[in-house]
């Protein structure tokens, strides 16, 4: 017996205001019911997550009228909850606990004329700032953002490694090359390597072009097995492995951070279970909140040495028409962020074969990454059009 | 450099009792010998929660950096004191050119006229502050 996503629901993804995170997660669960020819009273499972609103909690079974669950939580490990919370659904479905379970993210950051940095930054306060304790000083001297702490990741890789900004831009190209072909990404102009080094430095050595987007939305799927797979409305997106890999870096001596990810362990967990290794893999969808974390993932899966991750992106291996197509719907940098469910919706896109202009070549093995916190948290997915073993 | 006001936060105020005479206080277990950032919400090795501080040398070594677009632009960093923990910091007196894994450092301290003296990371030889 095995299990399978069976559907899938996007609502509107970007700058879509005017509906809560919860009114957008109790859509999203609706859609993503309707794709799989389901009514919401047939759910008997529903994991909840949310991004940076707090919002919504396990209050939406509520507001989807769900009655008699057999499974309810809010999951949380930050960006790598959407592969965990499918990994959970799955299990629930195998033990007999539950037998049809969604699971939704929705996040709504983005405000009416704010800029989207602000939603995820320490903004300094108006006036004569004040600042607390050495949390506090931190800030105050500077350290305020992400974006920050992912540069001194990725400085610490190309320092190590000779690592290169234009090598980063590799995946952005890249990346953005696969959106043009995706009416969903919220950027689908092309760029060059030259536009990638042009725009501006966000926190160097991170330019404008190496950061995801921010968007408001949710995306939901649902999960049952394999047998009741076959009876429901689309091909099911079949489950062959799942990993996770929490590091726990500490910050001292000896630290790899910045050099090596939970990607190594979780990856090697779900390509065991899934019986396959990095060379059956057809279609990596990656999480991607930074250029960086792309190229640190897939050294981190074995796809290329460790350090030799520059060189593989820029060899054209990501691109369409490469060897390795990643992040074909364009990811969270041209896309829309919706933290790990960027990566997933985008696999059962391609699993099901409805990528359209994008769709990849082949798509028998898929490998879906959630990356959390600062590379503190990873989740790993091998998923497939076909049964495993069959 | 104008910060605003560093204002204490009765979690972390012998680093701020440190930073006013001078000197670098960490946190430490005694137990288990191990050195921790001021923010240390305890010890990993043996579960302690209430760590003692102590003054650390103040010698440290570059781990890692990133630079703000700001006017003059701002040396972030992640730095490696010499007792084993990293803190998150600001480098002062640097060029982009100085900037490598292991460059020697050492803490300074300034004492502004509003809110408590805080700390940045100088290079450092053995004949003193490069510059
Ligand atoms: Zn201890």
């Amino acid at each position: 017996m095995g299990t399978s996503i069976v559907g899938l629901g996007m609502t509107e993804l970007g700058r879509v205001y005017g509906r809560s995170p919860r009114r957008l997660a109790a859509d999203a669960v609706r859609l993503a019911a309707a794709d799989a020819g389901l009514a919401l009273g047939d759910l008997d499972g529903l994991l909840v997550s949310h991004g940076m609103s707090g919002s919504p909690g396990i209050e939406l079974a509520d507001t989807l009228g769900l009655r008699d669950l057999r499974l309810l939580a809010l999951v949380n490990s930050y960006g790598a909850t959407a592969g965990a919370m499918v990994s959970y659904a799955a299990m629930a479905v195998l033990n007999g606990s539950a037998t049809t379970v969604a699971c939704v993210f929705a996040d709504a950051p983005l405000k009416p004329k704010q800029s989207a940095g602000s939603a995820y930054n320490r903004d300094a306060p108006a006036g004569k700032a004040e600042w607390y304790g050495f949390g506090g000083m931190t800030a105050a001297l500077g350290l305020r953002s992400v974006n920050s702490h992912y540069a001194l990741a990725a400085q610490r890789h190309m320092a190590r490694y000779g690592t290169t900004s234009e090598q980063l831009g590799a995946i952005a190209v890249a990346t953005r090359r696969w959106a043009a072909g995706n009416p969903l990404a919220q950027l689908r102009e092309p760029i060059t390597i030259e536009d990638h080094q042009r725009s501006r430095w966000v926190s160097e050595p991170l330019h404008l072009l190496d950061c995801c987007l921010v968007s408001n939305g949710a995306v939901a799927v649902i999960v049952t097995s394999a047998d009741r797979a076959r009876d429901l409305a689309r091909p099911p997106v079949h489950l062959w492995g799942w990993g996770q890999g929490h590091p726990g870096h500490r910050k001292e001596r000896g630290s790899d951070f910045g050099l090596a990810t939970g990607a190594a362990a979780s990856g090697a967990a779900a390509m065991k279970m899934a019986g396959v290794t990095a060379a059956d893999v057809d279609v990596c969808e990656l999480y991607d909140c930074y250029t960086y974390t792309v190229l640190v993932t897939l050294e981190d899966y074995g796809f290329c040495a460790k350090g030799e991750g520059g060189a593989f992106a820029a060899s054209g291996a990501l691109g369409p028409g490469g060897s390795l197509p990643t992040n074909t719907g364009g990811g969270q940098l041209s896309a829309y962020y919706m933290w790990g469910m960027t990566p997933l919706s985008e696999a059962v896109i391609q699993a099901r074969g409805d990528g359209g202009r994008r769709q990849a070549p082949s798509t028998d093995v898929i490998l879906v990454s959630g990356n959390g916190g600062i590379l503190d948290h990873h989740s790993t997915l091998v998923v497939s059009p076909h049964a495993k073993g069959a | 450099m104008e910060i605003g006001v560093l204002r204490r936060d009765g979690r972390t105020d012998p680093f701020f009792d440190g930073t006013a005479a001078g000197r670098l206080v960490v946190r430490r277990c005694e137990a288990c010998d191990r050195w921790f950032a001021p923010d240390a919400s305890g010890c990993p090795g043996c579960g302690e929660e209430d760590l003692g501080w102590a003054e650390a040398s103040g010698a440290a070594t570059l781990v890692t950096w990133t630079i703000l677009p700001k006017e003059p632009p701002a040396f972030l960093a992640l730095v490696e004191l010499a007792e084993g923990p990293w803190l998150h910091a600001r480098l002062d007196g640097v060029e982009r050119a100085d900037l490598r894994e292991g460059l020697a450092l050492r803490a300074a301290f300034e004492h502004p006229d509003e809110g408590e003296s805080y700390v940045l990371f100088r290079p450092w030889t053995e004949r003193g502050s490069v510059r």
